[in-house]
C-alpha cells in the first residue's frame, strides 16, 4: 500500500438478493476471504441483478476492489465518524418538499 | 441457487406460504398476471441507496458482556424466540386506498416509506457485515437477530410500496461503493439512539391514532405497536453494550453523547417540519410530535446516559426553529444556483451552525444511571 497510490485487485464474490414479503435484503460476500478497509471501493462486475418478487436469487460474480492509498485510509478513519447521521433512522429524506 | 447462509432465509412452510400469497396478491393487483409479469408493468423505479461502513472489528470482538450477562442472556433469548414472527402479515384490516389519496399526501407518505425502507435496509447491511466479520459469539448473535428483524421490516415496507406502484431497485449492489469508517463507539451511540427514537416515533403515532382513528389514512400505522417493540429490543441490546464499559458514558464521551443527541433530535425536528401534509393528515402538529418523541426518548435514555437534554429550555425550540428556517434557505439557494445562490447558501449554513451551537450549549439535566439498564416498552 503506497502513501498516495491506489492498487486494484479482484475477488470472487457471492451476491444474494431476497425480494420477498418476509425479507428484503441484499448482501455481497467475498469468497476468498478478502477484507474491505476504510476508503476502499468495491464494484461488482456484470449486469444488475434483481430477484423477481417472492424469490431469493444468488449469483457468483467477480468484484473489483480498489484499495485506498495510505493517506486516503487515514483520512477516512479520521473523518468517517462525522457521517454518523447516516446511521440514524429517520422517517424522511432530507429533501425539502414544501 | 446456492444454499442460503442466513437464518432469516430459513425456508419454513409458513414463510413459503406467505411468499406465495404475496406473489398471488401482486398478480391480482396486476389484473391476473403472474407476479413476474406484474413486475414488468411500468412501475416507478426507486433506487435504494444504503451506505457501506467498516469499523474496528477487533475492538468490537473484544467486548465482554460478562458485567451484564444475566440481562444480556435474557434479552437475546427473548429476541431468539422471535415474538414478532407472525406479526408482519396482512389481514382483513389492511384497507389501503392509494387511488383516493391526495397527491401531495401521497408524495410525502411515499417519501416516508422509502426513507424508512432504506433505513431498515441499511441497518440490515451493516448488521450482517458485522455478524460476518466478528468472531465474538455474543456480538455476532445479536447482529444476526437484528439483521433478521430489519430485513423483515424492509420486506413489509417494500410490499406496501409495491401496492402504490413503486418498485425498489437494488442496483446499488453492482454499483461502485465506497466504504467509510466508524469507530465502534460511534456505532453504539448512533444505533442506540436511532433504535430508541424509532420506537418513540412509532409508538407516539400509534397511540395518537388509537385516540383519533379518523386520521389513520393508511393501514400500515396499525402495525406500528409490535413493530416498534423490535426497535425497542435492539436499543436494549445497545444499552447493555454501553454498560459493559463505564468509559463509554463518562469523560470526553459525555461530550460526544451530547453532540449525538443534539444532532439527532434537531435533524428529526427539521425533517418533520418539512412534511406538513403528512402530519396534517395524521392530525399531528409537528412541534408537539417532536417534543413528545424527545420526551419519551430522553426518559428511556436515562437507562444509560448520565444526562438528558433540556428540551424545555427557552433556547431549545427557538434554536430548532432557526435551524429549520436555515435549512429551507440552503435548499432554496441550492435550487437557485449562481453566485447569488452560493452566497445565500453559505449564509444559510452559517445560520444553521449558529443555531446548532446555541442548542448544543444549553446545560444538560444530570441523571443518576441505574445499576441495571433493562426496560420494557411502556408507552
Amino acid at each position: 500500500m503506497g502513501l498516495l497510490t491506489r492498487t486494484t485487485e479482484t475477488a470472487p464474490c457471492e451476491i444474494t438478493i431476497s425480494h420477498r414479503f418476509d425479507e428484503l435484503s441484499a448482501h455481497c460476500k467475498f469468497l476468498n476471504g478478502a477484507v474491505v478497509h476504510p476508503g476502499d471501493t468495491v464494484e461488482v462486475d456484470g449486469p444488475e441483478l434483481m430477484a423477481p418478487y417472492g424469490q431469493v436469487v444468488s449469483d457468483t460474480r467477480t468484484a473489483t476492489i480498489t484499495r485506498a492509498s495510505a493517506l486516503e485510509r487515514f483520512w477516512t478513519r479520521k473523518t468517517g465518524d462525522f457521517e454518523f447521521m447516516e446511521l440514524c433512522e429517520f422517517s424522511f429524506s432530507e429533501e425539502v418538499m414544501s | 441457487m446456492n444454499k442460503p447462509q442466513h437464518s432469516a432465509f430459513a425456508a419454513t412452510a409458513e414463510e413459503a406460504i406467505a411468499a406465495q400469497e404475496a406473489a398471488e396478491r401482486a398478480a391480482d393487483l396486476a389484473g391476473g398476471m403472474t407476479s413476474d409479469e406484474a413486475t414488468q408493468v411500468a412501475m416507478q423505479n426507486t433506487l435504494l441507496t444504503p451506505r457501506f461502513y467498516t469499523t474496528d472489528f477487533d475492538e468490537m470482538d473484544a467486548i465482554d458482556v460478562t458485567p451484564v450477562r444475566s440481562d444480556w442472556d435474557k434479552l437475546i433469548d427473548q429476541m431468539k424466540s422471535d415474538p414478532n414472527k407472525g406479526h408482519f402479515r396482512k389481514n382483513d384490516d389492511w384497507d389501503a386506498d392509494w387511488d383516493n389519496m391526495d397527491p401531495a399526501l401521497k408524495r410525502e407518505f411515499i417519501d416516508f416509506l422509502i426513507s424508512s425502507c432504506t433505513a431498515e435496509f441499511s441497518g440490515c447491511v451493516l448488521y450482517k457485515e458485522m455478524k460476518r466479520r466478528g468472531s465474538n459469539e455474543d456480538i455476532t448473535t445479536l447482529f444476526q437477530l437484528m439483521a433478521r428483524d430489519e430485513a423483515r421490516h424492509a420486506g413489509f415496507i417494500n410490499d406496501t410500496l409495491r401496492e402504490a406502484g413503486i418498485r425498489v431497485n437494488l442496483g446499488f449492489l453492482t454499483q461502485k461503493k465506497k466504504y467509510t469508517y466508524f469507530r465502534p463507539k460511534f456505532i453504539y451511540y448512533a444505533t442506540y439512539l436511532s433504535e430508541k427514537i424509532g420506537y418513540a416515533r412509532y409508538i407516539t403515532i400509534f397511540r395518537h391514532l388509537e385516540k383519533h382513528p379518523e386520521h389513520r389514512f393508511h393501514p400500515i400505522f396499525q402495525w406500528f405497536r409490535e413493530w416498534c417493540n423490535d426497535e425497542f429490543s435492539h436499543g436494549e441490546a445497545f444499552a447493555l453494550l454501553l454498560k459493559t464499559d463505564p468509559k463509554l458514558t463518562s469523560g470526553v464521551n459525555r461530550l460526544w453523547i451530547k453532540f449525538f443527541l443534539t444532532a439527532v433530535y434537531s435533524t428529526m425536528w427539521v425533517r418533520d417540519h418539512q412534511r406538513p401534509v403528512f402530519h396534517e393528515a395524521l392530525g399531528v402538529e409537528p412541534t408537539w410530535y417532536g417534543q413528545e418523541v424527545f420526551r419519551k426518548t430522553s426518559e428511556i435514555s436515562t437507562q444509560v446516559f448520565p444526562f438528558t437534554l433540556d428540551i424545555d429550555h427557552p433556547r431549545w425550540q427557538p434554536g430548532l426553529t432557526r435551524m429549520e428556517a436555515a435549512s429551507r434557505q440552503v435548499a432554496a439557494a441550492k435550487a437557485r444556483g449562481g453566485l447569488g445562490g452560493l452566497l445565500s447558501r453559505v449564509a444559510g449554513m452559517a445560520k444553521a451552525a449558529t443555531a446548532f451551537v446555541s442548542v448544543l450549549t444549553i446545560p444538560s439535566v444530570p441523571n443518576e444511571v441505574p445499576e441495571s439498564p433493562r426496560m420494557e416498552p411502556a408507552y
